[in-house]
C-alpha cells in the first residue's frame, strides 16, 4: 500500500484486509445467463476505506452480497485475512459477525429501540451479558452523539440519526470489515455532509476496513484512500484511484484543489459508465 | 462579562419587565402567565459591552439566552452546515438552546454583543426541570423551541432533534394506560366523536321515519324502532326477552364464552402454523395446497359434518366457529411472514444470530402487525360462523335467541339480538386492537409521530 490506511495516529491494522480474485457472478446460468460481475479483481488493505463507484444496477451490491454471504458466486474466491470466504468450490460465504452490512434502506428492527438494537449482536452471539452489552453500547451511543434516544424506537429518530445507530449496531461487533451499500442514498444533501464526517469521525475511533458503495463521486472521493470506479454491468473496476489527501478529513478538503484535480482525472470514466448504464436501460426498455 | 449581574432576589417574585420580555421571545409567547413566572424566576440579567463575546462555540451550553436590549451576532461553526450561519438578534431574541438538542451537551455557535446589549441568562437544566414540572404547558415550549430552530435558525433536520421531556406524552415512561388515556383525550376534543354521534342519530332516524311514519314498502313489515326499544327496556317483555330478563344475559354470555373458546383454540394453532408456513419453504409446499383448499369451504358446508364428528353440540358449535377463524389467523400470520423485509433477517444472520433467534427476534415481532389484523379478522368470523352454528344445532346463544324468535314470530326479539350481537362484536374486536397496541408500541409510537 502506497498510503498507510487508518492513519489517525496508531500502527496499521493488521486485521480486515479482503482480496477479490478473480470473482465471476452469472446469474441464471443455465437459463438467461446474466453476467454481473466479471472476473473482477481488487485489493483492499486492513483500515483502508474503500469507495466503489457506479452507476446503478451495474453489480456492484452483487460485490458486496458475495463478501456478506448472502449470494454465491460463480467462480473465483474471496479472501479476508488470507482465509477463503467463497470459491469455486464453496460459492458462498457464511454470514457472520466479523463483515457486517449497513443496508440501503436501513435495517433496524423497528420493534426494538434503538439501545436493544445495538446491543443485538453481542447478545445473539453470546459474547456479553446483558448489563455489560447495554453499558458498552450505552457508551458507544454515546461516543457517536446518539445519547438521550436509546429508548425511543427508530422510527422516532431522524434517517440521519437512523443511519448512525445502525453503524453503531454494526461495530459492536468489533468486525473486520464494515460493508455500507449506498447508506446516504435516501438522504437529503445537508444530512449526507453532516454524516459523511460522523463516519469519518467513527472510523477514526474505530478503525476498521470500510467496503462502501456509492454511484457519488465526490463522496467516493471525500471518504476513500481507494476509490474503485466499476464498469457497468458486467461489473470489474475500471480504474483505482488512491486517493492522496491526508486523513483525518474535514470538510474543507472539498474545496482543496487537490479534490478537484481528483474529481476532473476521473469523472469522465464514471461519466462514460453511467452513459453505458444509461444505453443499456434504453434498449432493454 | 461586564459583571453587571443584577440578579433577582434568592426566591423572588419575577419583575413584570421580565415576563414582557419573555412573551416576546417565540418559545415562550403562547405560555400561561404562572409558567412564565416561574421561568422568569430564573432569569439572571446581564450586561455586554459591544464586542464582547457572550460565549463561544465549543464551551459548555449550561444557559439559555433571551435578549433584552442591544444587537446580539449569533454565527454558527463551520461544522454546522446551517444554510445561513450568521443571525442578529435584538429585544426577545432566543440562542443559547443548544443544550435542549439531542445528544448535544456542548455550544454550537459564537454569540457576541455588537452593541451595548443586555441580556436575561436562564439555567438550561433548571428551566428543563420546570417544562417537566408541567407536562401540557412545559411540553408546548418544548415544541416552539423545535419549530424555532429548525425554522429560525434553519439548522438541519439531523440536528435540531430537541430533547425530550421526561413525562411528556409518548415517551418510555408512559404507561400503557397512560397511553391510551391520551389518546382517548384527543379523540374527544377532535370532530370525530361527534361525527360519530351525528351518523348514528341519522341511522336512527332513518329507521323510524321509513317504518314508523312514512311506512315504507318493505321497510313497514319491519319491527319498528320504538316497539323493538319499549320490549328492549321493559320489565315485563311482551315476548320474553330484555335487559330484565336474566335469559337474556344468559345468552350472550354462552356465546362470549363459545367464541372466547373458538378464538383461543384458532390463535393457538393458527399463529404457529401461519408462522411455519412462512418461514420455511419446503413445510408450506406440503401444507398450503391443502390449507387453500379447505379455506373457502363455507361453514354452513362443515354444520353436517360438524355434527357427525361431534356428539355433544356445544362441541360442534365450538368447532365451527374455530375453524373460520383458524384460517383467517392462520393465512395472516403466514402473510405477515412475507411481508418481513429481507433485509432485517440478512442483518441478523450478519449479527450473528442463530436460525432460531431469527425466529424470535425478527420473525415473531416482524409479524406482529400483520398476526393482529388477521386476529381482528378471525375474531369477526368467528362471530359469524358462531351465529350460523347456534341458528343451525344450539340450545342458547345470540344466534339460537335470532333464530327461535323468528319460528316463534317474536319480531322484536330478533332486532334485539342482532344489535346485541353488533355491539358484542364490535366490543371483542376493539379488545383484540387494545392488546395488539399494547404488544406493539413501536408501531403505536411511529404511527403517533407520523401524525395519526
Amino acid at each position: 500500500m502506497g498510503t498507510q490506511p487508518g492513519v489517525a495516529g496508531g500502527a496499521p491494522l493488521s486485521r480486515g484486509s479482503i482480496l477479490i480474485d478473480n470473482v465471476v457472478k452469472i446469474y441464471d446460468p443455465d437459463g438467461a445467463a446474466v453476467m454481473a460481475v466479471d472476473h473482477c479483481t481488487l485489493d483492499i488493505g486492513a483500515g483502508e476505506i474503500c469507495m466503489i463507484v457506479g452507476p446503478s444496477g451495474c453489480g456492484k451490491t452483487t460485490l458486496l452480497n458475495a463478501i456478506a454471504g448472502f449470494h454465491e458466486i460463480t467462480s473465483g474466491r474471496i479472501l479476508l485475512d488470507g482465509e477463503v470466504l467463497c470459491s469455486a468450490e464453496k460459492p458462498k460465504a457464511e454470514p457472520g459477525p466479523d463483515r457486517i452490512v449497513v443496508f440501503q434502506n436501513g435495517a433496524l428492527f423497528p420493534w426494538k429501540t434503538n439501545l436493544e438494537n445495538v446491543v443485538f449482536g453481542p447478545l445473539m452471539q453470546g459474547k456479553l451479558s446483558r448489563r455489560d452489552a447495554a453499558n458498552k453500547g450505552r457508551a458507544m451511543m454515546a461516543d457517536a452523539g446518539l445519547s438521550g434516544v436509546e429508548h425511543n424506537y427508530p422510527g422516532e429518530v431522524s434517517s440521519g440519526m437512523r443511519r448512525r445507530v445502525e453503524i453503531v449496531r454494526a461495530l459492536m461487533n468489533d468486525p473486520r470489515v464494515l460493508l455500507l451499500d449506498e447508506p446516504y442514498r435516501a438522504l437529503d444533501s445537508l444530512t449526507k455532509s453532516v454524516m459523511h464526517e460522523a463516519l469519518l469521525e467513527i472510523y477514526y475511533k474505530n478503525k476498521v476496513t470500510i467496503f462502501f458503495i456509492t454511484h457519488d463521486l465526490e463522496e467516493a472521493i471525500f471518504l476513500g484512500h481507494k476509490v474503485a470506479i466499476m464498469t457497468t454491468r458486467p461489473c470489474k473496476p475500471k480504474k483505482v484511484l488512491t486517493v492522496d489527501i491526508a486523513h483525518p478529513r474535514d470538510y474543507s478538503v472539498l474545496t482543496s484543489r487537490r479534490f478537484r484535480e481528483l474529481i476532473e482525472e476521473t469523472s469522465e470514466a464514471v461519466h462514460e459508465e453511467a452513459l453505458k448504464a444509461f444505453q443499456a436501460g434504453e434498449k432493454e426498455g | 462579562m461586564s459583571d453587571a449581574t443584577t440578579s433577582q432576589p434568592p426566591g423572588g417574585a419575577a419583575t413584570d419587565s421580565d415576563l414582557e420580555i419573555l412573551r416576546l421571545a417565540t418559545p415562550f409567547r403562547e405560555a400561561p402567565e404562572e409558567l412564565l413566572r416561574k421561568i422568569a424566576a430564573l432569569g439572571r440579567r446581564a450586561r455586554y459591552d459591544a464586542g464582547e463575546a457572550i460565549y463561544t462555540a465549543g464551551e459548555e451550553a449550561d444557559d439559555i439566552y433571551v435578549t433584552v436590549s442591544g444587537r446580539i451576532e449569533h454565527i454558527f461553526t463551520e461544522e454546522i452546515t446551517a444554510q445561513d450561519p450568521l443571525k442578529r438578534m435584538a429585544r426577545g431574541g432566543v440562542f443559547g438552546w443548544a443544550g435542549l438538542l439531542l445528544g448535544h451537551t456542548k455550544r454550537l455557535a459564537t454569540a457576541t454583543a455588537r452593541d451595548p446589549s443586555e441580556v436575561i441568562a436562564i439555567n438550561t437544566e433548571k428551566l428543563v426541570a420546570i417544562l417537566e414540572a408541567d407536562r401540557v404547558a412545559g411540553g408546548a415550549v418544548m415544541d416552539r423551541f423545535a419549530a424555532m430552530i429548525q425554522q429560525e435558525f434553519q439548522l438541519p433536520d439531523l440536528l435540531a432533534q430537541v430533547r425530550r421531556l421526561t413525562g411528556q406524552p409518548l415517551t418510555e415512561e408512559m404507561s400503557a394506560l397512560g397511553l391510551t388515556m391520551y389518546r382517548l383525550s384527543r379523540w374527544i376534543s377532535s370532530p370525530r366523536p361527534y361525527l360519530m354521534l351525528i351518523g348514528f342519530g341519522l341511522f336512527i332516524s332513518f329507521w323510524y321515519l321509513s317504518v314508523e311514519v312514512w311506512k315504507l314498502p318493505r321497510f313497514r313489515e319491519m319491527p319498528g324502532i320504538t316497539t323493538v326499544f319499549k320490549e328492549w327496556i321493559s320489565p315485563n317483555p311482551t315476548y320474553g326477552l330484555s335487559f330484565y330478563t336474566p335469559e337474556y344475559y344468559h345468552h350472550i354470555l354462552v356465546s362470549i364464552w363459545r367464541v372466547a373458546q373458538a378464538f383461543f383454540l384458532a390463535t393457538l394453532l393458527g399463529v404457529p402454523l401461519g408462522l411455519f408456513l412462512g418461514w420455511s419453504r419446503k413445510f408450506k409446499e406440503y401444507a398450503f395446497p391443502i390449507f387453500e383448499m379447505l379455506r373457502p369451504i363455507p361453514i354452513l358446508a362443515w354444520v353436517p359434518l360438524a355434527i357427525v364428528m361431534f356428539v355433544a353440540t356445544e362441541s360442534a358449535v365450538i368447532y365451527l366457529a374455530f375453524l373460520a377463524s383458524f384460517f383467517a389467523t392462520a393465512l395472516n400470520t403466514m402473510l405477515g411472514v412475507e411481508s418481513i423485509d429481507e433485509s432485517y433477517t440478512r442483518a441478523a444472520n450478519c449479527l450473528g444470530a442463530s436460525k432460531w433467534q431469527v425466529f424470535r427476534h425478527v420473525i415473531v415481532p416482524g409479524a406482529l402487525p400483520f398476526i393482529f389484523t388477521g386476529l381482528q379478522i378471525s375474531i369477526g368470523v368467528s362471530w359469524f360462523s358462531l351465529v350460523a352454528a347456534e341458528m343451525v344445532s344450539g340450545q342458547f346463544g345470540l344466534g339460537y335467541v335470532i333464530n327461535t324468535s323468528y319460528m316463534m314470530v317474536r319480531y322484536p326479539t330478533i332486532v334485539i339480538g342482532m344489535i346485541t350481537l353488533g355491539v358484542v362484536g364490535y366490543v371483542t374486536s376493539a379488545l383484540v386492537r387494545v392488546a395488539g397496541d399494547y404488544l406493539m408500541q413501536w408501531r403505536v409510537r411511529e404511527l403517533a409521530l407520523s401524525g395519526g
